[in-house]
């Protein structure tokens, strides 16, 4: 590697560590605010220099990318290898585009074997990269992914020619991972994703394959090819199913079953939860079980938990069962009712694990967990209500976005009271009120929504944290339409429930303009906003904090309050609803007060949240 | 003869019988129904014109008027003269003269209608032309500025094209009325047919920026025995109307289908145009297919036209065999249903053969285009994958790479939503390889988007509405293209190394003629009249000429003779030499004699170079 590729991945490590959440939780929530903040102001510095260093020695490469010596191109392919580095990711999208100009490379000088390679790198790449859109059920560069991978495997058909085995792996991987760019949950997908699976199976196990290339590891490619096959699982709870998908999801979830009981047994351990689910779940969807059968076997997979197990195999029992448990519900009515017990106990237990997690699990992996969670949480009248779960267990996992959340929710209750104050009409809508006496009458349920609101808007960030840690350079074009993807991210969470549907418009609307002109997404349509008046509150707000210090993107500069304040005058009638603007003019004085210290009750309130010591109250 | 000689005459008659002494008014008897009839006398049961006019005539100073009222009925009155009396008889003829008076009206009608339309129509005629004189002089003025005369030229193009048109209806109608009209069915591709309409309608659409949606039903078959000069007049006649009376932002829409008949050798052409126009009301809507009729509303009143093309349309589709039938609202629009009976016509498919067996890869958004390319394409023979967008494309492509599956060629729609595909087509392309044709679906002019496509990696394309034969035509000719791409690349009239006689008795059009076919390339030969041009291409080794222009009408001899007699020459090339007639007439029976005569084409003058450059270019290729 160069230089400047050691340093710059030097720098992303660093970053990445100075974003890593507190271990424990500090005992001096001033000094911890103050360490937070220079560990932001550090990471900014680095990620400058980083986008130095890439605008400097990278990007000129890059340009003329087939002039590159072979030096070069060696290099190149070395720095896009160690920004993956293992599982860490350190750089996707920086990994993407330099795959994509080796393959250019490749394509231009017709190196097959380094084309082979690079068609596979790429798109491994870029499905990275589009995890985290997948998760909010988008898929940005699924076509782009067919394509790469579906070249490099079309390659089987010049298989005698390629005589370099590795290259011969890229082409049963591509063929293989095929099936990973079906991941849509729809019965099309599935199908396309057990053909692809299918095709690479029966090259895989076909002795003649298997005999020109000996030092391929087949099991493995033929495991892998399996256990994504029982992904396909899901789309068998939503009852989307042949005779043909079912027995293939039945045999893959066998084999997998078998391979892991005899790993098991190696061990002297136990099959995994995980797998011992897919193989009894394959036995529901195929018809050998009933559902009350497959409900009652993760019941008792679930009383064997053990809540004070927080390893992998702990949050899967004590998390992920429920919200697997919760989709079989959720698409057999008939049993929600009868399970309402069985399920609110579960959501109780949650709750109780989640609170008892020693103070190094702020982790991402348990993020994911409660998402996966909220992504099937069935909300009963009188149960657990997801508003609850949400504001009591998640927002304060992710002490940035709570402390930006927080001040928003802040800042918006204070334009409320000054919106009564002055201009009560200019709410009606909120909460239902249709005059200007009803609001006066409503002022703290108003206030309370507007802290609510606050806190929530941002939830869809959640889904993002893996890529928003890591972020160490200016954003490309890439990472920037994902992440918008954030507002859609949090409607479709907040939609599911009669408790957070009324926040939905505060997340859908906080980065839309006022003038339907700028910001995202261009669907947030204000005519469908019972008041889109609070959601205008809420997304001045949330600017005003975003300007003050933006915990998202470190390389945007914090401002003074004078200087947020000038910007937000600016942009009134753009950005931003004029009154909105105007309320926060005039705001000035109790700004400045909440500001010298509004940072500080946040982390105050995200440490007792995360410690399990209050639920939330709405707010000091 | 007596009084009591008259009674005994007359008073067993059943009309009423009035008699008069001879150059008297008195009556000198009146017998019982004439009593009963005319309580007060006949002059007084009258009305004061009619009483008058009576009264002369009984005294030999004029004619008896032709009706008389009388309470509510009408009567005729005839004088019979008996010696010295005169016996006026009173004929009850009120259903006679009722019917007389609708005709009569109706012929008042008529002739105000033609009144209206002769005024209006010397309005309309003296408009453009008034345009055209002017711009001459404007263009005589400002020689020295090609800006100024290119500028008048281009006007009074517009200006003579739309007076031409004029003329045209106001000569059809006159030929309609005449009972002189005569269809010349010949065989006809639909698919040409609607080409031609659309390349015409399309454009006057988006003129008027209205929406213009054409809705393909199922087409039987597609060649027939029909007069497509005519079909399309009828078409382009209800098209423009529609267009003409949608406003700004409406939608015109066009349904086309050909289906099956009665008898296995026959079809039903039927053509729907809708509009959400201005409509038309209920008054008008009884006479909307009557001569000289426009309807008087200030909305229409603002529009161009004769009151012609609706009658000619009519008495066309009539003449065909056919029904036109409307439905219309004021402010909702109107709907015009055409359904006209059509022999097939013989079609020659066996050079599609070559198709046979072969796989096409489609990538179509629109599920009803999709159904009906792959519809053609199966029944042309050849196999086809249909992907409705990108992603599925590419699941295609991935899948015929690994099953060892061979495309032999790729079709795309021109737009896929949400997908930009001028760049998404290279990496088809590059995926596909170079010798797999990537044709485009478009009714796009081809002209206008062909650089932006080609970029991408399309070879060509096949125009929609899509039809068999040209879906045929197309996969055929870039199969062979890609043997012989400079082919495809030639331009569409090169005459270079032609050479043309020209029989043309006019100087000035020798000239024009001269100058206009000179910039593609040709020599030109000119004779002024029909005999020298036999002369010529009989003293001309064979092959020498590549084609004849030749005029009709000429001193000496004129066009059809000069055809005739070179036609009947003893010389290899005689029947073989292409002749195309150049002539002001433009009747279909013109254009029939020019074709009995021996001749291969006949285009109208004033020429449109492009149609000459079109004719010319189709007849000489191959040769």
């Amino acid at each position: 590697m160069r230089e400047y590729q050691e340093k710059y991945i030097r720098n992303l490590k660093e970053i990445f560590a100075l974003n890593a959440a507190p271990e424990q939780i500090p005992q001096d929530v001033e000094a911890f605010a103050r360490e937070r903040r220079e560990r932001r102001a550090q990471a900014r510095a680095l990620a400058q220099e980083n986008t130095e260093l890439l605008r400097q020695e990278l990007f000129p490469l890059l340009d003329d990318v087939v002039s590159a010596s072979g030096e070069e191109i060696a290099s190149l392919e070395d720095f896009a290898a160690h920004l993956v580095e293992g599982a860490s990711q350190l750089d996707m999208v920086l990994s993407y585009y330099l795959h994509n100009a080796l393959l250019v490379y490749a394509r231009r000088w017709d190196r097959r074997d380094m084309l082979i390679r690079e068609l596979y790198q790429t798109a491994m790449a870029l499905f990275y990269v589009e995890e985290s859109a997948v998760r909010v059920k988008q898929y940005p560069y699924r076509t782009k992914l067919a394509m790469l991978f579906g070249e490099a495997a079309s390659y089987i058909k010049r298989y005698d020619e390629i005589e370099d085995q590795e290259t011969r792996g890229y082409i049963h991987r591509s063929m293989a991972n095929l099936a990973l760019v079906y991941n849509q949950f729809t019965e099309e997908d599935g199908r396309r994703k057990l053909t692809a699976i299918r095709r690479s199976l029966r090259i895989l196990n076909d002795p003649a394959y298997q005999e020109k290339s000996p030092d391929l590891p087949w099991d493995l490619y033929i495991y892998k090819s399996h256990q994504e096959r029982t992904t396909v699982l899901g789309l068998l709870r939503a009852g989307i199913a042949d005779p043909q998908m079912l027995g293939e999801v039945m045999e893959s979830a066998g084999y997998v079953y078998e391979r892991q009981r005899e790993s098991s047994l190696a061990r002297g351990a136990e099959v995994s939860l995980r797998w011992r689910y897919a193989y009894e779940a394959a036995q529901y969807h195929c018809g050998v079980r009933p559902l009350s059968y497959l409900l009652g076997w993760m019941e008792s997979a679930y009383m064997d938990r053990d809540e004070g197990n927080y390893s992998d195999g702990g949050l899967y029992q004590n998390m992920f069962l429920p919200a697997l448990y919760a989709v079989y519900l959720e698409e057999n009515p008939e049993f929600q009712a009868k399970k309402k017990e069985v399920l609110s106990l579960m959501y109780r237990r949650i709750s109780a694990y989640v609170r008892g997690m020693p103070d190094n699990l702020l982790s991402e992996h348990t993020m994911q967990r409660l998402l996966g969670c909220l992504q099937s949480f069935i909300e009963y009248p009188d149960g657990v209500q997801e508003k609850g779960f949400l504001l009591d267990l998640v927002v304060c996992r992710n002490l940035d976005v709570f402390v930006a959340s927080r001040m928003t929710g802040e800042v918006a209750r204070m334009l409320v009271d000054r919106a009564l104050d002055t201009d009560p009409a200019y709410l009606l809508g909120a909460l239902g009120c249709e005059t200007a006496e009803a609001l006066l009458a409503r002022r703290d349920g108003l206030r309370r929504f507007a802290m609510e609101a606050g806190l929530l808007h941002n939830v869809g960030v959640f889904n993002f944290s893996n890529l928003l840690r890591r972020l160490g350079r200016s954003w490309l074009e890439e990472e920037r339409e994902l992440y918008q993807f954030h507002v859609d991210a949090g409607m479709d969470l907040l939609s599911r429930s009669p408790s957070t549907q009324p926040y939905v418009h505060a997340a859908l609307g906080h980065h839309r303009g006022y003038d339907g002109k700028t910001g995202y997404p261009a669907g947030y349509d204000r005519s469908q906003d019972p008041c889109p008046a609070m959601t205008d509150l809420i997304s001045a707000a949330a600017h005003l904090v975003r300007l003050l210090e933006d915990r998202v993107f470190l390389f945007n500069q914090p401002m003074t309050l004078d200087q947020a304040l000038e910007r937000v005058r600016a942009e009134a009638g753009t950005r931003l609803a004029p009154k909105a603007a105007e309320l926060l003019w005039d705001l000035r004085p109790q700004l400045e007060a909440y500001l010298k210290d509004g940072e500080l009750w946040a982390y105050q309130e995200a440490f007792l949240l995360l410690k399990g010591k209050c639920v939330w109250q709405g707010g000091s | 003869m007596d009084v009591k000689a008259l009674e005994t005459i007359w008073s067993t008659a059943d009309l009423p019988v009035v008699v008069f002494q001879k150059g008297r008014s008195t009556p000198v008897y009146e017998n019982a129904p004439a009593a009963g009839l005319l309580p007060g006398g006949l002059f007084a049961a009258l009305p004061a014109p009619e009483a008058q006019a009576l009264r002369e005539a009984v005294e030999g100073l004029g004619d008896p008027p032709f009706f008389c009222h009388l309470g509510g009925e009408v009567y005729s009155a005839v004088l019979v003269p008996q010696g010295e009396f005169l016996a006026c008889l009173l004929h009850r003829v009120t259903g006679y003269y009722n019917r007389t008076q609708d005709a009569l009206n109706e012929a008042i009608m008529a002739s105000k209608a033609k009144t209206n339309f002769l005024s209006e129509m010397s309005h309309d005629i003296r408009t453009p032309m008034g345009a055209i004189v002017g711009l001459t002089d404007i263009a005589l003025a400002h020689l020295d500025s090609s800006r100024k005369v290119q500028e008048s030229l281009e006007k009074i193009k517009v200006a003579s094209g739309h007076m031409m048109s004029l003329l045209n209806e106001v000569l059809d109608m006159s030929r309609i009325e005449s009972g002189r009209i005569s269809l010349q069915e010949e065989p006809s591709n639909v698919a040409d047919l609607l080409y031609e309409i659309l390349i015409v309608a399309r454009p006057q659409a988006e003129g008027g920026r209205l929406e213009f949606c054409l809705d393909m039903g199922p087409i039987a078959s597609e060649n027939l025995m029909l007069d497509a000069v005519r079909l399309k007049q009828v078409c382009l006649n209800l098209l423009s109307n529609a267009i003409k009376y949608t406003p700004t932002g409406g939608k015109v829409e066009l349904y086309f289908a050909i289906e099956p008949g009665p008898e296995p050798d026959q079809v039903w052409m039927d053509v729907r145009v809708r509009d959400n126009g201005i409509g038309m009301t209920k008054e008008f809507l009884t006479k909307v297919f009557a001569p000289f009729e426009r309807e008087s509303r200030s909305v229409v009143n603002k529009i161009q036209g004769t009151g012609l093309g609706m009658a000619i349309t009519k008495n066309l589709v009539e003449l065909m065999g056919g029904s036109i039938a409307v439905e219309s609202q004021v402010g909702q629009g109107s709907l015009f249903t055409l359904r006209i009976p059509f022999h097939k016509a013989p079609a020659s498919t066996g050079r599609w053969e070559a198709l046979r067996g072969r796989r096409v890869l489609l990538l179509e958004g629109d599920e009803k285009q999709a159904r009906l390319t792959r519809d053609m394409l199966e029944s042309l023979g050849l196999s086809a994958s249909w992907a409705r967008d990108p992603d599925e494309l590419v699941l295609l492509i991935n899948d015929a790479d690994l099953d060892g599956v061979e495309y032999d060629a790729f079709l795309t729609a021109e737009k896929l939503e949400g997908t930009e595909l001028t760049l998404f087509l290279p990496e088809v392309r590059r995926r596909l390889g170079a010798g797999i044709p990537m044709l485009l679906l478009t009714a796009s002019d081809w002209s206008q988007i062909e650089y932006m496509f080609t970029r991408s990696g399309v070879d060509g394309f096949i125009p929609l509405p899509l039809f068999q034969s040209r879906l045929a035509a197309g996969l055929l000719a870039h199969a062979q293209d890609s043997a012989a791409p400079e082919a495809a690349l030639a331009p569409a009239c090169d005459l270079r190394d032609r050479r043309l006689l020209l029989a043309e008795d006019n100087e000035l059009n020798r000239e024009i003629a001269q100058e206009l076919l000179g910039e593609a390339g040709c020599a030109i030969e000119c004779a002024e009249n029909g005999r020298m041009a036999v002369e010529m291409f009989q003293g001309s080794a064979p092959g020498y000429y590549d084609a004849v222009l030749m005029d009709v009408q000429m001193p000496e001899m004129n066009g059809l003779d000069a055809t005739r007699a070179i036609r009947a020459l003893d010389r290899p090339d005689a029947k073989a030499v292409p002749i195309i007639a150049m002539t002001a007439n433009a009747f279909v029976e013109d254009v029939k004699n020019s074709l009995d005569a021996g001749m291969n084409a006949h285009i109208s003058k004033p020429l449109d170079m492009d149609k000459v450059f079109s004719t010319i270019d189709s007849l000489l290729r191959g040769r």
